[in-house]
């Protein structure tokens, strides 16, 4: 098992990495606070790109093959649609998207993109929107998102504790700020689509952030009650060994979500897919980076001010550098999934791991948290 | 402990696939949303602010409407103080719209003569049978009430024979004469020809169902004042003969004028139970409070376009299942096959369900349902991703597959628990909170959740149990259990190795 040998693919695969997530934690939250800050920015000066769901206005959808931008505008200007916007989908669907004031020549236009495509009237579809429809879902969204936040902070309270929740917290909430800035920088139409993606966005959001604290709750009663590693070090372990699981993960929600965009999106031109498509994508991207370098660095830091870590901290820092435990070494330490906890194996490190020196002082070391009833097997 | 596993997984291959048989058998499929098979949906929100009693009975009106229209699944709700009107595979959308839209108003028409209720019937052979026995009476105080209805003797239909057509909603004009029915639960109990409107439901202030000692249940009301002069015209003027009260194309109560009414308050008595009552007031009521009601959002969808968005959802939900399959085989090999068969249990069971639903409750697939759907196939893959994950931690700590396999299922099950329900939660909290497109799509989202964990323990469980002691499926050289999950050289894993063992 000689790691150097090893290519990245394989010390993945095997649980051999050793990625230090938490020692440039200053860096990714600055890079995250930048992120945010142009978004926010560009949000302030330029303001989101909604669809008519929230504007307000009316949208016509036809199949009109072989009929041009040009001859729908020329249909359309005697009605006194000239600030319509026309577009070609997927080949042949004409799709002619007016404001709130033109709602209310809606059959007639329905009758001359009718007669343009040379169908029935029945073919066209509309979509009109009344201008306070926009305020309502927008109210019961923003309601369902602080309901959401909270029983989420509640739930993670109670099944784990209040720091994690608020790590958590933070995380939904770069997630939804890179989102919206985005949106606003690329100037992504909002559709009520968007909106739905983005709460997905949220659930996948916690879920990575659940898998990874469930192991970070798991060590926290082998590893870092034995004192040998800080806080930190134990959260970064922790993501070292769920890091095959994100990958994974990520690799198999992207995989439908690229089918949609592409596939559903682009080739076969529906609308709606790609909507959805897109804003998953941007979140995914955005809750995937969060779980491991907001969620994780934050409860290290908050963590590590709690007496008891900042105690082993001081005293492993007084003792030289400790050096990023790889999950297979903690694994066949005995530590991690089931192993005893204070076993004493001799490290298998793939990198300079600072093992354990044989003496620990025994006296300093803290008393190992009370264990829960019932919570390993 | 191995006979539990076999039962549990016998079970859950019968129940999905049995089920999915049946339903294949009964010809039940999902019910596809209008956005998916085309159709007209539109939000109606009222122009003022109305009680729920109201709005409920507003979405009775419309509901009769869209009956008479023909429409296979309508589908009319209410959400807060809007009416959300759904009508899949509607043909004509337009003039569907047109006629939800309609401003329902209370008439008063007199009665001009009893119709018999359908022309294949033979008409009644006397005139005896006089509707629904109900009574005005002047005066607020109703103690000098007369008794009972005065059985009325009302000229034999004017045409022989009785082809008489109930007039359609178009030809429902004030100033015409009219035949409408009277309807009780569903069908129709009598007919009436009726004269032009003489008053509307702005006529009235109010009205209330009342019980009395010695007269049961009867309904007061109170007219505006100029109601309460045109009310005592009409009421001098017919008095001794019946009018209708008329709301929306339908002869809801036919009264008999016993004295004139001028004061601006009276009574309507007869034998009506306490929900007769009720209704009937509420019917006053709501037309002294005429709804108008606004669309908000009317969107239609062609039967093409329809069918465009399922086939390309259908695709690309085809191609992103595929890719994960692909991948997950790749990566766990046999394991990969039992996600395989692991997902098409539970892309069955979810078929039946949405199907069950959509027979029974008029559950509808929309697209953003389906794209729900697509998702949650990220989600459930995710919860064998971390089982088998847990499962390598354990190997590479030196257990032996055959000792993992349980072990590692019932930690991989707390975080997948964990996760799921907090998931879940959120899906819930999506339905109660939102409306629209966002409820179809968190339906679907939550079910899935649930259904993942249901395979979880009654089919993932199980199946990799039993594989990890099977030599066959640990040992073997492509597709060997112990390769994809990295155990130290292929073949070792089926024996304890490691010290951790304890």
């Amino acid at each position: 098992m000689s790691a150097e040998k090893r290519s990245i693919w394989q010390r993945l695969y095997n649980g051999e990495t050793s990625f230090d997530f938490l020692s440039r934690r200053r860096l990714w939250l600055c890079l995250s606070a930048g992120v945010i800050l142009v978004g926010m920015a560009s949000l302030g000066l330029r303001g989101l790109n909604f669809g008519i769901d929230f504007r307000g206005g009316a949208a016509w959808e036809v199949e009109a093959p072989g009929v041009s931008v040009g001859d729908a505008r020329d249909a359309l200007t005697p009605l006194g649609l000239d600030d319509a916007k026309i577009q070609i989908l997927g080949g042949d669907t004409l799709r002619v998207q007016a404001d709130p004031e033109d709602r209310s020549r809606r059959d007639e236009v329905s009758a001359t993109l009718a007669e343009l495509a040379g169908a029935p009237v029945g073919q066209v579809s509309v979509n009109d929107v009344g201008p306070s429809w926009g305020d309502e879902i927008t109210e019961k969204a923003r309601n369902a998102l602080v309901v959401f936040l909270v029983a989420i902070t509640l739930y993670i309270t109670l099944r784990f504790e209040w720091k994690m929740a608020l790590a958590t917290l933070a995380a939904l909430v770069h997630d939804i700020l890179v989102t919206v800035g985005v949106y606003s920088l690329s100037g992504f139409e909002v559709t009520p689509a968007t909106v739905i993606a983005g709460l997905t966005i949220l659930g996948y959001s916690i879920y990575d952030g659940i898998v990874v604290f469930d192991k970070i709750d798991e060590n926290t009663k082998g590893l870092a009650a034995s004192g040998r590693l800080t806080y930190g070090g134990m959260v970064n372990l922790s993501l070292n060994q769920v890091l095959m699981r994100t990958l994974n993960t990520s690799v198999t929600a992207l995989l439908p979500i690229l089918s949609l965009l592409i596939v559903g999106g682009q080739i076969l031109g529906a609308v709606t897919l790609q909507d959805f498509a897109l804003a998953l994508l941007v979140g995914l991207a955005a809750s995937a980076y969060s779980s491991i370098f907001i969620a994780s660095p934050l409860l290290a830091l908050l963590k590590e001010r709690e007496p008891r870590y900042a105690t082993i901290k001081q005293r492993i820092q007084a003792k030289g550098t400790s050096g990023p435990l790889t999950p297979a070494a903690a694994a066949a330490g005995g530590f991690g999934a089931t192993g005893p906890a204070g076993g004493g194996e001799p490290n298998r490190g793939t990198t300079a791991t600072k093992t354990t020196p044989p003496a620990r002082p025994t006296a300093n070391r803290p008393p190992p948290r009370p264990r829960k009833k019932g919570k390993r097997r | 402990m191995r006979r539990g596993l076999v039962v549990s997984l016998v079970a859950i291959l019968v129940v999905a696939f049995g089920s999915l048989g049946a339903t294949a058998l009964a010809g039940n499929a999902p019910q596809l949303g209008l956005d998916l098979q085309g159709g007209a949906s539109v939000v109606l929100r009222p122009k003022n602010q109305v009680s729920q009693g109201v709005l409920n009975q507003s979405i009775e009106i419309i509901r009769n409407r869209v009956d008479a229209l023909g429409v296979a699944e309508p589908d009319i709700s209410r959400q807060g103080s809007n009416i959300i009107v759904q009508l899949p595979g509607v043909k004509d959308q337009e003039r569907a719209l047109d006629i939800v839209g309609q401003t329902a108003e209370l008439r008063i028409r007199p009665v001009l003569a009893p119709v018999p209720i359908s022309e294949t019937e033979t008409p009644p052979t006397t005139t005896t049978t006089v509707p629904p026995t109900t009574t005005t009476v002047a005066g607020a105080p109703p103690s000098s009430a007369p008794p009972e209805t005065t059985p009325t003797t009302i000229a034999p239909p004017v045409e022989a024979g009785g082809a008489v057509k109930t007039t359609t909603r178009e030809e429902d004009l004030p100033d015409q004469e009219v035949v409408l029915p009277e309807i009780d639960g569903g069908e129709v109990i009598a007919r009436y020809r009726l004269g032009p409107s003489e008053l509307t439901g702005k006529a009235f202030r109010s009205a209330r169902a009342e019980f009395d000692q010695s007269q049961g249940w009867l309904i007061n009301f109170s007219l505006t004042g100029d109601g309460a002069k045109s009310f005592g015209d009409l009421t001098t003027k017919y008095q001794g003969q019946q009018v209708a009260i008329v709301l929306d194309g339908v002869v809801r109560s036919a009264l008999n004028i016993n004295e004139p009414i001028t004061e601006g308050t009276g009574q309507i008595t007869g034998r009506f139970s306490q929900g007769e009552a009720r209704d009937l007031a509420l019917v006053i009521r709501f037309g002294a409070l005429p709804v108008e009601l606004a669309p908000e959002t009317v969107q239609t969808v062609s039967a093409s376009l329809g069918k465009d968005s399922l086939r390309a959802g259908v695709i690309a939900g085809v191609v992103g299942l595929g890719l994960v399959l692909l991948y997950m085989v790749v990566y766990y090999r046999a394991l990969g096959l039992v996600v395989l068969l692991g997902l098409s249990v539970w892309a069955s069971l979810m078929w039946v369900i949405v199907s069950f639903l959509g027979e029974t409750r008029g559950l509808a697939l929309s697209l953003a349902g389906a794209v729900g759907i697509i998702i949650s196939v990220g989600v459930t893959v995710d919860s064998y991703v971390v089982y088998f994950e847990r499962l390598k931690d354990e190997i590479r700590a030196g257990k032996s597959i055959r000792a993992s396999v349980d072990r590692s299922f019932s930690r991989a099950f707390r975080t997948i628990l964990t996760a799921n329900f907090s998931a879940f939660m959120g899906a819930a909290l999506l339905y109660w909170l939102t409306v629209g497109s966002v409820r179809g799509f968190a339906f679907f989202l939550g079910l899935s959740t649930m259904l993942d964990v249901v395979v979880s323990y009654f089919f993932t469980r199980p199946l990799v149990i039993m594989l990890g002691r099977n030599r066959i499926f640990t040992e073997a050289r492509w597709l060997g259990v112990a390769r994809g999950l990295a155990a130290p050289g292929a073949g070792v894993g089926a024996r304890p190795v490691g010290p951790a063992a304890q």
